[in-house]
């Protein structure tokens, strides 16, 4: 689910980057006024777990296939739903700055999508009222799938909203959202079962790791208030990134002549158009088509020039340095 | 097991440094590096899903700036591919959908929906570079180090470090975890979700005990909640005034890619 650059407009990047570093500083306040003073290393550590447990695929049943768990709900069972999506941000902004997964500036937009949608949405609001003190296995599997799939569901959701309002897939919306909602359905159901697989486990294994049994009724309130909050802003925020208007420039020039392209005129420029005419290498050519082709190329001549002259410094620093 | 090791070796590669001894000094400012990848972004982003050819313009800053860095601009396209999947998996849907013509090769008529989902990928594949030169030059330590200064909340940054510090520490723990069940499963190599459930329980609880190992440490060494910097080397003053010059150049080109006039061919 992680969105690249390349599918996000920069209005909408802003908006989800505003609305994340929100909810980042919100969390931030809130697990500073913890008593837990080990926060800090068990947050860390237990966000490198999730990273190291995504690396393992496991059998979805009767599916035939596999998959890995994203760590939302799993986390948050743990830390608390504050401190669990400061950890899953966290792992974000490791996996887009060191291995390239998810874009720099979509970064808010997955922030959102999947550490604010399970740790923020679906744990108090479906994992919490759900699950209750000393509860049996299958409770806790019941909950960890319906959490997880809300959860999943909500990020699916946020990635075709997102991605509509950045005008980039000519996909009609109702049947992007089907096909992504279908997709991350199945998806939900097995990290539902994997979630609660661990956690039954732990729950087994070591009980009072469990966070959930104490501090479920006293996070809903706060959590359900800052994403209303975070709602608000995101709603207003896209409708204003979502506007069809022209921008300042256009808007002056249209304003002026009555038309945003102006027409050219003058000997200088029609000189310059007709000599850029007699230079252009592929004159018969639609002007998109040898525009890609002439900037591919250029590119690629750039790449050569660029490769030659770091091998010459390469070689030039080398030896002197053997000089030495 | 391969997905393990790619990540521990792309966090080994990353602890000796992407940019090698090559990388002039006032090319490794961490905060103008920063400030012209944000910028990059932006404007990149900006750019129309029609116009191909300006997208295209926009290769010339990884190109020539990784090879500035010595980083090897093959290098960073190679690992930028592995935005792929998401962005075709989106994209593709373009040329379904999108039939109106945007230009005919003899006689062969290419709709808008393929010059967008073309545009799509040049998109992804140039910010991807973007990122990964940036972190390249920089390092993660160092960009987590600047991250305190923009006023970047303090928990924030202090266990982005400690959860990079312990990410290969935690890989190669699984890795290992992986290794004893390999050895021992007679080439079964699908997990039953039980068989996860109990492996990744084990580990979790494994981290938790690591945690509290680390804390007491910290403790020890007299952690107050935020973690210390050291200061660094430090660009002297000349470094920092061509940082700034480069950057303004790698700006003023960038404002130009976005807004000049396309070029005929």
């Amino acid at each position: 689910m992680h969105m690249s650059d390349g599918l996000i407009s920069t209005p909408v990047a802003a908006v989800a980057a505003v609305a994340a570093a929100t909810l980042i500083a919100i969390s931030g306040a809130k697990v500073k006024q913890s008593t837990r003073s080990d926060l800090v290393p068990l947050t860390a550590v237990l966000g490198a777990f999730i990273f190291a447990a995504q690396m393992v695929n496991f059998s979805i049943p009767g599916t035939g296939s596999s998959g890995h768990i994203i760590g939302g709900i799993l986390l948050s069972a743990f830390l608390g739903p504050w401190a669990a999506f400061l950890a899953l941000s966290s792992v974000l902004i490791i996996q887009c700055l060191i291995f390239a997964d998810g874009g720099l500036l979509a970064l808010g937009c997955n922030i959102i999508n999947m550490a604010a949608m399970s740790c923020l949405v679906a744990y108090p609001l479906v994992f919490c009222p759900i699950i209750r003190k000393n509860a049996s296995v299958g409770r806790l599997l019941c909950a960890s799938i319906l959490s997880c799939t809300v959860a999943l569901e909500a990020g699916a959701i946020m990635v075709v909203a997102e991605t509509k309002l950045s005008g980039v897939t000519a996909l009609p919306f109702s049947r992007f959202l089907l096909l992504m909602t279908a997709i991350h359905l199945a998806i939900g159901i097995g990290e539902g079962l994997a979630t609660g697989a661990v956690l039954a486990f732990v729950r087994r294994t070591r009980p009072t790791l469990l966070s959930h049994e104490e501090s479920m009724t006293r996070t809903s309130k706060g959590a359900i208030i800052a994403l209303a909050i975070a709602a608000v802003a995101i709603g207003g925020g896209l409708s204003f990134a979502a506007s069809s208007d022209p921008d300042g420039l256009e808007w002056s020039i249209e304003k002026t002549a009555g038309t945003n392209e102006l027409p050219t005129t003058g000997t200088a420029a029609t000189t310059a158009q007709k000599l850029q005419s007699s230079t252009a290498a592929m004159p018969d050519y639609d002007h998109t088509l040898s525009g890609i082709i002439g900037a591919t190329i250029s590119m690629l001549a750039l790449w050569g020039i660029c490769s030659l002259l770091a091998h010459k410094r390469a070689v030039l620093t080398k030896t002197h340095q053997n000089g030495k | 097991m391969s997905k393990i090791d790619n990540a521990i070796g792309t966090l080994n590669a990353m602890e000796r440094g992407g940019a090698t001894e090559f990388c002039p000094r006032f090319a490794s400012s961490t905060r103008a590096n920063m400030l012209v990848t944000l910028i990059y972004l932006c404007l990149l982003l900006s750019v129309p899903l029609q116009d191909t050819q300006r997208l295209l313009w926009f290769a010339a800053y990884p190109i020539v700036w990784a090879s500035v860095v010595g980083v090897g601009y093959g290098t960073i396209l190679r690992r930028s591919l592995y935005v792929l999947p998401i962005i075709i998996f989106i994209g593709i849907f373009n040329p379904l959908f999108d039939h109106e013509s945007a230009f005919i090769v003899h006689g062969i008529v290419i709709s808008r929906g393929w010059l967008s989902f073309v545009s799509i990928i040049i998109r992804g594949m140039l910010s991807a570079q973007a990122v990964i030169l940036l972190i390249g030059i920089c390092g993660f330590a160092d960009i987590c180090r600047q991250m305190r200064t923009l006023r970047i909340p303090t928990f924030l940054t202090t266990q982005l470090l400690l959860l990079y510090r312990y990410l290969s520490v935690l890989l190669d723990e699984l890795r290992t975890m992986l290794r004893a069940r390999a050895a021992r499963c007679y080439g079964r190599k699908n997990m039953s979700l039980k068989l996860w459930g109990d492996m990744a329980g084990q580990l979790f609880l494994r981290s938790v005990d690591r945690a509290q190992r680390i804390h007491q440490a910290m403790l020890a060494r007299g952690f107050d909640g935020v973690m210390p910097s050291y200061s660094h080397a430090g660009h002297s003053g000349s470094h920092g005034i061509w940082a700034i010059i480069c950057s303004a150049i790698w700006i003023a080109l960038f404002v130009a890619l976005r807004w000049a006039p396309a070029i005929d061919f």
